[in-house]
């Protein structure tokens, strides 16, 4: 017998009011603009679904970080190859965040991140999912986290490019346990690929 | 396993040659890749690095494609990968097969290019890692469903753990799984900022390792459910046993001093397999040979085979480290070691660490029957796969 796949926590778009309840400035003074919003997303779900602990983290982003990479690109281009900037270089790195959202709840289990344009978000819908289903976890934290800096709207405009990446910081958490807070059930996931249309994805959720 | 998984295609390209017989005989003479840099364009030419010993331009020509100096060298190592690992599974000409990529460099090599004031709409869209799954895929034509895992240097380990899910769940019968990742400027220098990059060529688990060398490459594995090989009667390699992710939740950029979340991924990876660790002939460890990872692998192996340590080596010294197509390339490493018995010497090694294990150099080993291969990445992304001989 397969798992039903509940949602028992959703958090869209934390506003920085928030962030005090949650991080400690002194530790995340480092942190960029998404970072700490992803964060606090992440553990105010983690709140909300009242499982203490997901047995399993897992990230979609389109450009990670991508302020970091801004910084490291721009210091290369303008200083030369003398540049020495490692926190950048570890914040750009894509599953920076997963990984973050990991060390700071103390979360041992399964950590991943998918960046597949956009589609990554349902990317790890999905990888949660059949873990879910198989049994092989009974939780999941599940996020969506991209920022579009200023600096990608001047380079996206100057060639006419319109991106269709979102600056928004999401997670859900999944569980296999039909809680007092689940609401609604994923029923399906599909994602598809082609030369024409490239990536789609559909989530199917059933009111419960 | 829910299901059983098999391994029917593999393809490799990497320092040490442009497929998966080059790759195999680079290995059993013992002969590095690394040297000094050629083709990625860097005033850092005190690193030696693990280069593809062709340009893009080469590679365009093999690919047949048109060769135009946008195209990232990502993207062009994970064609030519794929397309070996389709033609040695026999499924050139068929459909709806899906592919998971890792990487985490992309498109950079490119952007890093024409940045800042030279970017067009096409090097803008082709930046992220997403973008260059696909335009694999589109190379190919034959995948229906495509993502990409980016986990850093454990990229393409999870890759397969995710294909492995996807098979035992039951959404495809058969998967491309793996990574690809060129050599960037970007993080030749951010690794450099690490401080992690050695001068010299890498000696892991030795007691003077200095660091780590960069490498390139591309790997991927074809795998496929049980009922779907027997089917068409595809050639069987190996079996994917068992798998395991874990994080350490420790630091950004080292691993915790008792290895836990290696420790974890092992674990995770042997109880899935359901096999003991003395059914574990030989270990692709990560080494990398920066001080910290080796010693805190030794300390998580040592905590999982207690006093039944297997033969282990690292491979990172005839490749560099290829980050996020490491994890598939020394699982194909893996699969060569099931395939021909042998165990992949760690050359250069010399002299012993009290906190590393003895890697294997030279001497006797018994029948491989299991392999255990691991992959580690920034943020404590561990991750660890059992690769096996496959029987009916």
């Amino acid at each position: 017998m397969e798992n039903n796949v509940y949602v028992i926590a959703e958090v869209d778009n934390v506003s920085e009011t928030e962030y005090r309840e949650y991080l400690n400035p002194i530790k995340t003074r480092r942190y960029g603009r998404l970072l700490k919003r992803a964060l606090v997303s992440a553990m105010k779900a983690i709140k909300i679904s009242g499982i203490g602990q997901p047995d399993a983290i897992i990230n979609g982003t389109a450009l990670g970080c991508v302020e970091n990479s801004e910084r490291l690109l721009t210091a290369l281009s303008v200083e030369g190859e003398s540049v020495s900037m490692p926190t950048n270089f570890m914040q750009s790195t894509h599953n920076t965040i997963a990984s973050l959202i990991g060390m700071y709840t103390h979360n041992h289990g399964y950590n991943c991140t998918y960046s597949h344009k956009n589609i990554s978000f349902e990317s790890g819908m999905l990888d949660a999912y059949m873990q879910i289903k198989l049994g092989k976890i009974k939780t999941a934290l599940v996020c969506a986290n991209d920022e579009i800096t200023q600096d990608i709207r001047l380079k996206a405009n100057k060639v006419g490019l319109k991106s269709d990446v979102k600056d928004r910081s999401y997670a859900v958490v999944l569980s296999s346990e039909k809680t007092d807070k689940a609401y609604k059930m994923v029923e399906d996931i599909k994602i598809s690929h082609d030369r024409i249309n490239g990536d789609t994805a559909e989530i199917i959720y059933s009111k419960i | 396993m829910n299901k059983r998984i098999l391994i029917t295609g593999m393809g490799v390209v990497s320092a040490i040659g442009n497929n998966v017989a080059e790759n195999y005989d680079s290995l059993r003479k013992g002969e590095s890749g690394i040297c000094k840099v050629k083709y990625l364009e860097t005033e850092h030419i005190e690193f030696p690095v693990g280069e593809v010993k062709l340009s893009n331009d080469e590679m365009c020509l093999l690919l047949n494609i048109p060769y135009t100096d946008k195209e990232s060298r990502t993207d062009l190592l994970g064609m030519l990968a794929v397309s070996e690992a389709l033609q040695s599974a026999g499924l050139k000409d068929t459909e709806h097969l899906a592919l998971i990529s890792g990487t985490t460099v992309g498109g950079m090599d490119r952007t890093e290019k024409f940045y800042p004031d030279n970017l067009s709409a096409d090097i803008l869209e082709n930046h992220d890692c997403g973008s260059g799954t696909d335009r694999i895929a589109d190379y190919f034509g034959n995948f229906d469903f495509a993502t990409t895992i980016s986990t850093a240097c454990s990229s393409a380990l999870n890759a397969i753990i995710v294909g492995a899910e996807m098979i035992e769940s039951g959404q495809k019968d058969i998967i491309v799984v793996g990574g690809t990742e060129s050599l960037s400027r970007f993080h030749l220098n951010g690794f450099k900022s690490l401080m992690i990059l050695d001068q010299s060529i890498c000696r892991p688990f030795d007691a003077d390792r200095a660091g780590l060398n960069l490498g390139e490459g591309a790997g991927f594995i074809v795998i496929e459910s049980e009922d779907s090989a027997k089917r068409r009667g595809a050639n069987v390699l190996a079996e994917l046993k068992g798998t395991g992710n874990a994080c350490d939740a420790y630091h950004q950029t080292a691993s915790s001093e008792n290895g836990e979340g290696a420790f974890l991924a092992m674990s995770k990876a042997i109880a899935e397999a359901d096999i003991q660790v003395t059914d574990i002939q030989y270990v692709n460890a990560h080494g990398t040979g920066t001080p910290n990872n080796d010693a805190c692998e030794s300390t998580a192996l040592m905590r999982v085979f207690e006093n039944k340590m297997s033969k282990v080596s690292s491979t990172k010294m005839y490749t560099g480290h290829t980050t996020s197509a490491s994890g598939s390339i020394e699982a194909i490493y893996s699969i060569l070691s099931l395939q021909h018995q042998f165990v992949p010497t760690n050359i250069g090694w010399s002299k012993a660490d009290d906190s590393c294990v003895k890697p294997y150099v030279v001497g006797p080993f018994g029948k491989i029957d299991n392999v255990m291969c691991n992959s580690f990445g920034f943020g404590g992304n561990d991750s660890s796969i059992i690769i096996s001989r496959y029987g009916e």
